[in-house]
């Protein structure tokens, strides 16, 4: 019987389970079935290594997703594979015992534990806009980050600054690579699939390396292709057939949502191919386009979401237009003067006269 | 009045000029159907393929559009006097002297015509922008056909972030190109019948015509 009341806080993860979020790390990872065993090999020997987990500007909705998945196994085989000695949503400690604990893994694990982080880093007006017991986001990771093994960002509010970070930005915030010198493993989307956290400590633990990562820092196993590469709807792009409107005969054939502001061929995400909540869905499969949350400004440059391309703005005047529009008035008022240029050269000779040479 | 004809332009000039402004054509108009692909299949096993099809030929007419590119890039700093990119630039005495009366003479203000082989200088600084948008163009427009390939990525992401404001750019920029034709095949034709060069057949022949000294 599934445990729906939750009986026991800390339930057990079992074997079948385990094996189960193993095979799904090693898929997603890339790797041959045979590779399983080792996974499961390293995650059950390997000492566990201590975890921090800083929260900063965030709405903990990446927490949130990596436990509470409708499948509770990865979220456990996580707790599980680490020792989460310091997570301010589920530890147990509060207050002074918290920050006591904080202080202590840092120096007994000094060069050993795995920092992640999980929201934006406020910098302006020297970061006094996110404090955690009486210290700045800033001063808490200048002080942890250099001590850790490996630092990992999840979600998009600490790899790229997310939606604090969008324009004006009013909190300086910025992500943790902005900030920390040395490789930043950026798990980004809002939120990222659980998978690919999973699969970047499993590869860390079993190859005792980090996995390879693109020129922004993600992990390749996870966003080295763009949505629209692997979407299961290509093929009505490469056939034309395109809904034109939310609700229309195409988006009940489920069509291709291009033309309803799809950004899959602007977002590097393993989405088509991992799949959320292990019903095997995504925003495309149930007809929603995809809005682009794993890329760095995504706020700025993927809205309006239902728009194929971002608006220009008229620096000064509030004037907020699509990019065709300004340019076909542009190419009006040209056209127009190369007309009365022509105009005034033939007017000019006119009144001259023909002065033969 | 005697006339003589002059060697201006290099084969390869000619080459490039024609197949940079076609190429041109096509990328404009595949380009606004990739941007809005207006013609709906809405129906299935038609064994169309109307938007790969446009995007192929988009890609053709990238690779013929960068190839032009390059040449006209080789050019400015291995081709003849009129092609080196040093007599299209205001910083010579001679050049800052011919935009200031090229300026007049486009604005009416006077009727002298600055005689001389190459480019007017105001026409030679708005190719090089033309030539630096061009630049601009293509990688963006790797940066979106090779994601995935680390030379393009780290480019791509550095000039522009990521590929939305890539494609966003790619679509701004396509308005330069539209604009700059416009206001180009005005002009050279303008010259052609104010000049005496005979330019438009010079993009042509390579010849131009100019006053014979005595
Ligand atoms: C003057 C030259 C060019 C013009 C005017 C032009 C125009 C365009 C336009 C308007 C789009 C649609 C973007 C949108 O609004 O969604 C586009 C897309 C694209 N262009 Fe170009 N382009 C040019 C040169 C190039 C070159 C040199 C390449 C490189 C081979 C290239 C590769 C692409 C690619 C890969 C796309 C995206 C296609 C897709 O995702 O389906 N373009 N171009
Ligand atoms: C019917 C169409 C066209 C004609 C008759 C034409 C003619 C000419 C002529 C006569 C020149 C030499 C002008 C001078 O000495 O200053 C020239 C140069 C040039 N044209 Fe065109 N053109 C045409 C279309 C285009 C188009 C569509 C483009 C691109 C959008 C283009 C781009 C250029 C460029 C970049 C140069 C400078 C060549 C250089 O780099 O030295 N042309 N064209
Ligand atoms: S639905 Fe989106 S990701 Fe899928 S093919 Fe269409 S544009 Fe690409
Ligand atoms: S489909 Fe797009 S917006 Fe949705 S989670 Fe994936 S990358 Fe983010």
């Amino acid at each position: 019987m599934a445990d729906t009341v939750n009986k026991t806080l800390i339930p057990r993860l079992d074997r079948r389970g385990f094996l189960k979020g193993c095979t799904m790390a090693a898929a997603a990872l890339g790797l041959s079935e045979t590779m399983v065993p080792k996974l499961v090999e390293a995650a059950t020997t390997a000492q566990r290594p201590p975890v921090v987990w800083l929260h900063f500007q965030e709405c903990t909705g990446c927490t949130e997703s990596l436990l509470r998945a409708s499948h509770p196994d990865l979220g456990r085989l996580l707790l599980d594979i680490i020792s989460l000695d310091y997570h301010e949503t589920v530890m147990a400690a509060a207050g002074h015992q918290a920050e006591q604990n904080l202080k202590d893994t840092i120096e007994k694990y000094n060069g050993k534990f795995l920092l992640v982080v999980e929201g934006a880093v406020p910098t302006k007006d020297n970061g006094i806009y996110c404090k955690i017991a009486g210290r700045t986001a800033m001063d808490i990771l200048a002080d942890v980050a250099p001590k850790a093994a490996a630092v990992i960002a999840i979600g998009t509010c600490a790899t790229f600054g997310g939606v604090q970070a969008a324009a004006p930005n009013p909190t300086g915030a910025v992500g943790v690579q902005t900030l920390v010198k040395g490789p930043v493993v950026n798990i980004s989307g809002c939120p990222p699939n659980p998978i690919s956290l999973l699969g970047t400590i499993l590869h860390y633990l079993t190859f005792k390396r980090l996995p390879a990562l693109d020129s922004l820092g993600r992990p390749l196993f996870a966003y080295g292709r763009r949505n629209h590469d692997h979407c299961e709807r290509r093929p009505h792009f490469d056939e034309g057939r395109f809904v034109e409107q939310f609700g229309d005969e195409a988006h009940r054939q489920a069509y291709c949502l291009y033309k309803v502001g799809c950004k899959g061929p602007e977002t590097f995400a393993s989405c088509p191919s991992v799949r959320f909540n292990d019903v095997g869905v995504w925003p495309v499969s149930v007809g929603h386009g995809c809005i682009g949350c794993t890329e760095p400004n995504f706020w700025d440059t993927m809205t309006p979401f239902y728009e194929r391309l971002p608006n220009v703005k008229i620096p000064g005047s509030g004037i907020v237009a699509d990019a065709d529009s300004v340019g076909k008035k542009v190419l009006g008022i040209t056209a127009a003067a190369v007309g009365i240029h022509a105009a005034v050269g033939i007017g000019k000779r006119l009144i001259k006269g023909k002065d033969e040479k | 009045m005697t006339y003589e004809k002059q060697k201006c332009w290099s084969i390869l000039l000619r080459l490039y000029h024609w197949s940079f402004a076609l190429s041109i054509v096509f990328l404009v108009a595949t380009g606004i159907y990739i941007n809005f692909p207006w013609s709906n299949t809405l129906q299935l096993g038609t064994g169309s393929f109307p938007v790969a099809w446009v995007r192929y030929v988009h890609f053709v007419a990238g690779y013929v559009f960068t190839a032009a590119v390059l040449a006209r890039i080789f050019l400015y700093i291995f081709g003849n006097a009129q092609e080196r990119i040093t007599d299209c630039l205001p910083i010579s005495g001679r050049n800052i002297r011919n935009l200031i009366k090229t300026l007049l003479q486009y604005s009416y203000i006077s009727d002298e015509h600055d005689e001389r082989l190459g480019h007017n200088v105001l026409a030679g600084c708005t190719y090089i922008i033309t030539i630096i948008a061009a630049v601009f163009q293509l990688v963006s427009g790797f940066f979106m056909l090779f994601p995935e390939a680390h030379i393009w990525q780290s480019w791509g992401v550095t000039l522009f972030g990521n590929q939305q404001e890539a494609r966003f750019i790619h679509h701004l920029l396509m308005w330069w190109f539209l604009i700059f034709a416009v206001i180009h095949i005005y002009l050279v034709i303008w010259n052609d019948v104010n000049g005496p060069e005979g330019l438009v057949s010079s993009i042509f022949t390579g010849d131009k015509f100019k006053h014979k000294k005595a």
